[in-house]
């Protein structure tokens, strides 16, 4: 459990530094869901369940669907239609 | 020695909040340094979970479970649940800012076709003259 | 101008400011308007504009470095308070005080619902929930303001485009997402509603059970092409359903409050629900409203 608990801890730390840094904005927005996914994690372990499920569902899933589309809509994602 | 053990006890004794701090100082610096706007409202969105690990840290007590109450069962088993109510609602709101500022920043792409601040600013002083 | 103003004490002063009085001004003491105006020449507009960038310059070069100092001592000061934090996960710590004793030990009784986190957030602290669904209300309408593409304001370069787009997902049959998305859809409704209506005996509630279903309600748009859902929630309906849950939430929370607010009768102890529900909607629509504003640039 402690152990989990370290790897969470560290892995936040790594995907929030790590966010920014990348260079396409694409791998930007990932990196910030998996973020979101960890906070996820860590609010199950500290028991709060209800803030697990919101999280999971609004970090890694909706505001991760907002970016994307705004990332469409200033043709930043390469590789599709919009190039 | 002895108070460099202290220092590090305390440190991993209150990692939540440590992690905490130091995912706000990432999120800050963002916010600040950053000239792509979409950039920003990551780093934002990072210390806005920032702020919530440490509420929802503050409110936990180890060895207790989340607070559904059961039948026949005492208060001392379970956690806070006022950070967790915070909390809850906050993270409602920050999609609603994020959503907020996104829309902001399609409109500037429209405008200006640019989302990068020293381009914007460039093009926003043409635009005066 | 020879008259001399009458010295005023500083409540009448005030009053006068509040009145919108200009105060009368001893115009001897004022050197610089009694010069000339030739002598003072204003800068040309080339001059100020040099200025001006240069002082842009000065204030970019140095901005990074402050923002970084600035950022850095944040982070120290932070970490300063924090290590000097009660220890974690303590149960004697000074956060766990009556308040949470009593949430805990009369919440089922007083609310009837054994979430005690459900219990706060829509019992005790009410008005705070009644007025962040307000603040979720307000952003899909600001949001709107700023995206919203209907007849008056979209020109017809958008519009091509938008049926290019149209097409173009017609044609393309994503079946790994069509696949998925319906194997998971009803189950994504299911737990949504469950939350919602349970969320009184589990974890879940309005705002959890709120962004699932709004979660499928996107995963259904984005799989089974937007019109289905369209057809289902239509613009009246979907402001219609969103005015519906906040002024449900707030005649039940004002009828709550009416009734004494704590020990409901027994015929309301399906209030929290009700509430649950109302929050819900208003969080679905919400997020709903997100995607399809920024999808479609329409409802």
């Amino acid at each position: 459990m402690n152990l989990l608990e370290w790897i969470l801890l560290f892995g936040l730390i790594v995907c929030a530094a790590a966010a920014p840094l990348c260079k396409r904005l694409l791998v930007t927005v990932i990196v910030y869901m998996a973020y979101s996914l960890l906070m996820a994690l860590v609010w199950s372990i500290l028991q709060s369940p209800d803030l697990a499920i919101t999280e999971a569902a609004v970090g890694a899933g909706i505001t991760s669907i907002l970016f994307f589309l705004t990332l469409k809509k200033i043709h930043a994602l390469k590789g599709t239609d919009d190039g | 020695m002895g108070r460099g053990n202290i220092m590090l006890e305390t440190v991993l004794q209150n990692r939540y909040a440590v992690t905490a701090v130091i995912l706000f100082g990432i999120g800050f610096l963002n916010v600040m340094l950053q000239q792509n706007l979409v950039k920003k409202v990551v780093g934002f969105n990072i210390m806005d979970a920032a702020v919530f690990l440490l509420l929802a840290s503050l409110g936990y007590i180890s060895g207790r479970v989340a607070p559904v109450v059961t039948e026949g069962a005492q208060a001392a088993q379970y956690i806070n649940p006022i950070p967790s109510g915070l909390v809850l609602t906050g993270i409602v709101v920050s999609v609603s800012i994020t959503a907020f500022s996104l829309a902001l920043i399609q409109r500037i792409y429209q405008q200006y076709g640019t989302i990068d601040l020293r381009e914007l600013r460039e093009r926003t002083g043409k635009e005066d003259d | 101008m020879a008259e001399k103003p009458v010295k005023k004490n500083w409540r009448q002063r005030l009053t006068a400011w509040v009145d919108g009085e200009r105060e009368f001004k001893d115009r001897s003491l004022f050197v610089m308007e009694q010069r000339s105006s030739v002598t003072f020449r204003r800068p040309t507009e080339e001059e100020h504009e040099r200025r001006e960038k240069h002082r842009l310059r000065w204030f970019l070069n140095r901005y990074p470095i402050g923002a970084g100092l600035l950022g850095l001592t944040l982070v120290a000061v932070l970490m300063a308070v924090v290590l000097t934090m009660p220890p974690f996960g303590q149960p004697d710590n000074p956060m766990h005080n009556e308040v949470a004793q009593r949430y805990l030990e009369r919440g089922y009784e007083e609310t009837g619902a054994e979430n005690i986190v459900t219990a706060m957030i829509l019992n005790y602290r009410g008005f705070d929930t009644l007025g962040e669904s307000c603040v979720l209300f307000l952003a899909v309408a600001a949001v709107m303001i700023l995206v919203l593409q209907d007849k008056k304001n979209t020109n017809k370069q958008d519009l091509a485009q938008r049926a290019r787009e149209d097409t173009l997902l017609k044609s393309h049959q994503d079946t790994i997402l069509k696949q998925a998305a319906r194997i998971l859809v009803p189950v994504l409704f299911l737990f949504a509603i469950y939350m919602l209506l349970n969320g009184e005996r589990s974890p879940g509630g309005g705002f959890s059970g709120g962004t699932v279903l709004g979660a499928g309600l996107i995963l259904s748009s984005l799989a089974f092409g937007a019109g289905r859902v369209q057809a289902l929630l239509t613009r009246r309906v979907y402001s219609a359903v969103r005015t519906f849950g906040l002024l449900l939430y707030a005649g039940l929370y004002g009828v709550n409050i009416f009734l004494g607010a704590n020990g409901l009768p027994n015929y309301l102890t399906g209030m929290t629900m009700l509430i649950d529900l109302a929050v819900g909607l208003v969080v679905a629509c919400t997020i709903y409203g997100f995607f399809a504003l920024f999808s479609r640039g329409e409802l």
